[in-house]
């Protein structure tokens, strides 16, 4: 399934690009996160606590960003699996300035998901990671204007 | 005379007072003492090598007294068997291990089997078990699947074709050359659950130290299972009990062998302890069959007046990821042999591609076969009649067998019994007031209203079968039916038959017909199916046979009754057989009614034997097999009427008028339950239910959230009528209903959208005929 949209942040691209890297911002920014751990370069392990629809479960797995051209683009390969089934995705991250030193983020992926949460929450799923998604932008948001 | 009182009656259902009121004898009442639970780890992947499986986790959770994955098993539980073998179609039965082993090939596969004191620590265990798969591209259009590239399930099925299966009759190239209308078409018969109202489930239980097993298990045909169950553990028939005594709904999904129970079954084997086994629905509906899936491709040859003179199909059949029992016999014979329908078509060529793919394998579900064929035949109708500017009503019956001709072999073998196809068209012409309809349908048009009339004219095969067709089709078994019925000495009834039911009636209707037989009070007969222990064998309840195969050796057991016991009562009056006899309950000297013994007393003298005549046994017991000499062939007339509006896509049903022809009716009641359930069916087919994968296997309607039944306020009324033509091939000239209903409607359905739909320029739409569909035809038509 695909998914796509766009955000703008009111910080400047280089100080967005650095928190959206930064292992301690996505831990506390992506909803559910329980725990983040760096095993290599740019390769974390994660656990995270999703609901979708009526399956709520918790999915063990693995990140990794990949293709880094600072400031503008990365990509993210997720792949984690738990009670509900498995999730497995690809995604492009572009950061444009914008004007006023604000950064206009868009974000494209392909996500695959099988085992019982395909079955019964799919086509919430889209609606739920756009969500999330939002989320994880507003919360770095907050937390740069934080400081 | 004997005067016949139940027969043609509604008796209520003695059944239902235990089922509605939760005293229903189901597999998951029973209980044994010592039972472990069994769960199942299935595949989340379409299509994946199984790289390595680790129970260890599982195994160390405390509870868990065993885990099995496929290899554990390979020497223990032979493969799931197929047994409708289609002959000279090239047929390969690919090897279809319970558990996996090497590879998964759909959602639902099961990879191991846990077994735990209870069946929350089992399905807990399971999701323990940790299994590294390379997962590999799926397929799951039958169509795709067989095109160069394509991935590939197994080494020894080339281009995932399990088999090519063609029947010519006569010369379609002639007649498609010289027709004067030809109509080229590809129509798709999507994929339906059946969702039983109880899941699938066994406890079995394998008694070490008499080596006896014991399975209660959700079965439409028990002996069958019997005998296949014996076939895959190597444990003999005569040590395996079956027994299903209520059985909560199947449509054919409980027909067949599956992984579940004969897991079950092993286990037990192998640790001596009761295991029981239940599906979720969610596994249920990944892992029990589904149904139709096929992608039709059918070129028509016609006159300008109407007449089909040929008629060519190419289809290709989705049978899953692996055959099922029956698999291999409802796409081809099921469905090829009844492409003449209810007309005149002097040929028909038809070539059916059996193909596997990354889904739940399919087989056979209520109609099994003949929705297809008859939904192809009956758009083709409307097709036809739109072309040529004919009334749909008119071009039907230009095509009609004629009443006369019966008994009328088909293009393609079969013989049908009886028929009268314009009286039940008549009928239902009548009942809708068409001329009206029609008339109404143009002011409506007139204003922007769009109202439909859809028409379905089939005829259906049931009463499964002659033995001797079956083995020609390759069926790997017989379709007779046995019934013992055994008089006790007080005079009451018990009748054992093979005829397994699942919501059929049976102990209703089939105590109606003793009750007649033997002049004795329904109460006094008890009907017993469902234990390979107590009854001689049975093939089971499908294929609308119950009545036709099982009523019918039920009654020529009865007669032998009859028989001795007019023996018996002759003695017994002093006066030779044939100067007695029989009415009411009452054997009497003819002549000289007042000399007379009743059924009862005749009875209870069978079993004292004090006097008994010279050459006749004591008790009062008979078994018959009863192998029908041909099938039957129900038919009828639908119309249904429905509004459809444009800017919404949305469907009303206005009305829907069922004329069914099912022969001489037991129980008019029961019948018309059956044909209630089954338009709702049929009707669903049309417009809501629709099995849907996504691209990589993934099935995304999994649960009854997503997967349309409709509920009784998505159905309209429906008004069923009947016309009475009897078979001749049974001696209660009753036919069978339990399909007609699904087999009928989805085309009525179907066809009134589409003509509804008409004046935008719309002729097809596949079906699930939904708004989202329907809407998006229009948009398209007005750009």
């Amino acid at each position: 399934m695909k998914i796509s949209g766009s955000y703008t942040m009111s910080a400047p691209r280089q100080v967005v690009w650095d928190r959206l890297i930064d292992p301690q911002a996505i831990a506390g920014c992506l909803p559910g996160v329980e725990k983040l751990n760096q095993v290599g370069q740019d390769e974390y392990e994660m656990s995270m606590t999703v609901g979708i629809g009526p399956v709520r479960g918790t999915y063990d797995g693995k990140v990794r960003l990949i293709n880094m051209r600072p400031p503008e683009e990365y990509q993210m390969q997720v792949e984690g699996s738990g009670r509900p089934g498995f999730v497995r995705g690809t995604g492009t991250i572009r950061l444009a300035e914008g004007p006023d030193s604000t950064t206009q983020i868009t974000y494209e992926g392909d996500v695959e998901v099988g085992g019982p949460v395909a079955g019964v929450a799919q086509r919430m799923l889209g609606g739920v990671a756009k969500r999330m998604v939002e989320q994880f932008f507003s919360c770095i948001e907050k937390q740069i204007a934080g400081g | 005379m004997a005067v016949t009182k139940l027969f043609g009656a509604s008796v209520k259902r003695r059944e239902d007072p235990r089922l509605i009121t939760g005293r229903g004898n189901f597999t998951d009442h029973i209980k044994l003492p010592g039972t472990l639970f069994m769960a199942l780890k299935r595949s989340p992947h379409a299509h994946a090598r199984i790289v390595r499986i680790d129970t260890s986790k599982a195994r160390a959770m405390p509870g868990v007294v065993a885990v099995y994955t496929g290899q554990d098993l390979v020497d223990k539980l032979a493969p799931v068997p197929c047994a409708w073998l289609v002959p000279d179609s090239d047929l390969k039965v690919p090897t279809y291990r319970a558990l996996a082993v090497d590879k998964v090939r759909y959602v639902g596969d099961a990879v191991a089997a846990v077994v735990a004191e209870n069946r929350y620590i089992a399905e807990d265990a399971a999701e323990a078990i940790e299994v590294e798969y390379e997962v590999l591209p799926a397929v799951v259009d039958q169509e795709k699947a067989t095109q160069e590239g394509a991935p590939q399930l197994y080494d020894d099925v080339p281009n995932n074709i399990a088999f090519h299966w063609k029947l010519h009759a006569g010369d379609f190239d002639s007649a498609w050359n010289q027709a004067e209308v030809k109509l080229t078409r590809r129509f798709i018969n999507h994929r339906l659950i059946p969702s039983a109202m109880e899941p699938r489930g066994a406890l079995a239980y394998f008694n070490p130290g008499t080596g006896d097993l014991t399975i209660w298990c959700t079965s439409q045909n028990p002996h069958v299972h019997r005998l296949l169950l014996s076939a895959v553990t190597g444990i003999p028939e005569t040590r395996i009990r079956v027994i299903a005594t209520d059985v909560g709904g199947g449509f054919g999904s409980k027909i067949p062998m599956y992984a579940g129970e004969m897991l079950a079954s092993a286990i037990s084997r192998d640790l001596g302890r009761p295991i029981k086994w239940f599906e979720s629905r969610r596994e249920n509906y990944v892992a029990t069959i589904h149904g139709r899936d096929h992608i039709q491709y059918v070129d028509v040859a016609a006159t300008r007046d109407g007449k089909i003179t040929g008629i060519r199909v190419k289809s290709y059949a989705n049978l899953g990821a692996y055959l099922s029992t029956a698999s291999p016999g409802v796409p081809t014979w099921l469905f090829g042999l009844m492409l003449c329908g209810a007309y005149t078509i002097p040929v028909v060529h038809v070539d059916v591609y059996g193909v596997v793919t990354n889904t739940t394998p399919t087989d056979a579900y209520r109609g099994a076969g003949r929705p297809e064929a008859t939904y192809l035949l009956e758009r083709v109708m409307d097709l036809l009649a739109r072309e040529l500017r004919m009334d749909p009503a008119e071009i039907r019956r230009k095509n009609f067998i004629p009443k006369e001709q019966f008994p009328y072999t088909t293009a393609t073998g079969l013989q049908y019994d009886s028929g009268d196809y314009e009286a039940t068209l008549d009928r239902a012409l009548e009942l809708v007031n068409y001329q009206q309809l029609r008339r109404e349908q143009e002011e409506l048009r007139a204003q922007g209203r769009y109202l439909g009339i859809g028409f379905s004219t089939y005829v259906e095969v049931c009463g499964l079968a002659p033995s001797a067709a079956a083995g020609a089709m390759g069926f790997q078994g017989g379709l007779w039916e046995s019934a013992t019925v055994r008089v006790h000495p007080s005079g009451k009834v018990s009748v054992f038959t093979g005829s397994n039911p699942h919501g059929q009636g049976e102990e209703t209707t089939f105590a109606q017909l003793v009750a007649d037989e033997l002049g004795v009070p329904i109460d006094d007969v008890e009907i017993v199916h469902g234990d390979t222990e107590m009854i001689p064998f049975g093939m089971g309840t499908y294929g609308s046979r119950s009545l036709a195969v099982g009523g019918t050796a039920v009654i020529m057991a009865t007669r032998k009754i009859k028989d001795k016991a007019t023996k018996i009562a002759a003695h017994l009056l002093e006066v030779a057989p044939e100067d007695v006899a029989f009415e009411n309950g009452r054997f009497f000297v003819k002549g000289a009614p007042d000399r007379a013994k009743t059924f009862q007393e005749v009875a209870g003298a069978a079993y004292l034997a004090w006097s008994m005549p010279e050459g006749v046994t004591p008790g009062l017991e008979e078994t018959h097999f009863h192998d029908p000499i041909n099938n039957t062939f129900p038919f009828g007339c639908h119309i249904c009427v429905v509004e459809v509006d444009p800017d919404t896509g949305r469907v009303s049903f206005r009305k829907y008028v069922a004329v069914d022809d099912v022969g001489n009716v037991v129980n008019p009641m029961i019948v018309d339950g059956q044909v209630h359930g089954g338009i709702a069916q049929g009707l669903a087919q049309a417009v809501y239910e629709f099995a849907a994968y996504d691209e990589s296997g993934q099935l995304l309607t999994a649960t009854m959230m997503d997967y349309a039944i409709p509920k009784a306020t998505m159905l309209p009324r429906f008004d069923v009528d009947r016309t009475v033509t009897p078979t001749p091939v049974n001696p209660m000239g009753a036919k069978g209903a339990g399909e007609t209903g699904t087999i009928a409607s989805t085309p009525a359905v179907a066809n009134a959208i589409i003509d509804a739909l008409s004046p935008l320029g719309i002729d097809h739409i596949d079906i699930p005929l939904t708004p989202e569909r329907i809407w998006r035809a229009v948009q398209e038509r007005r750009g």
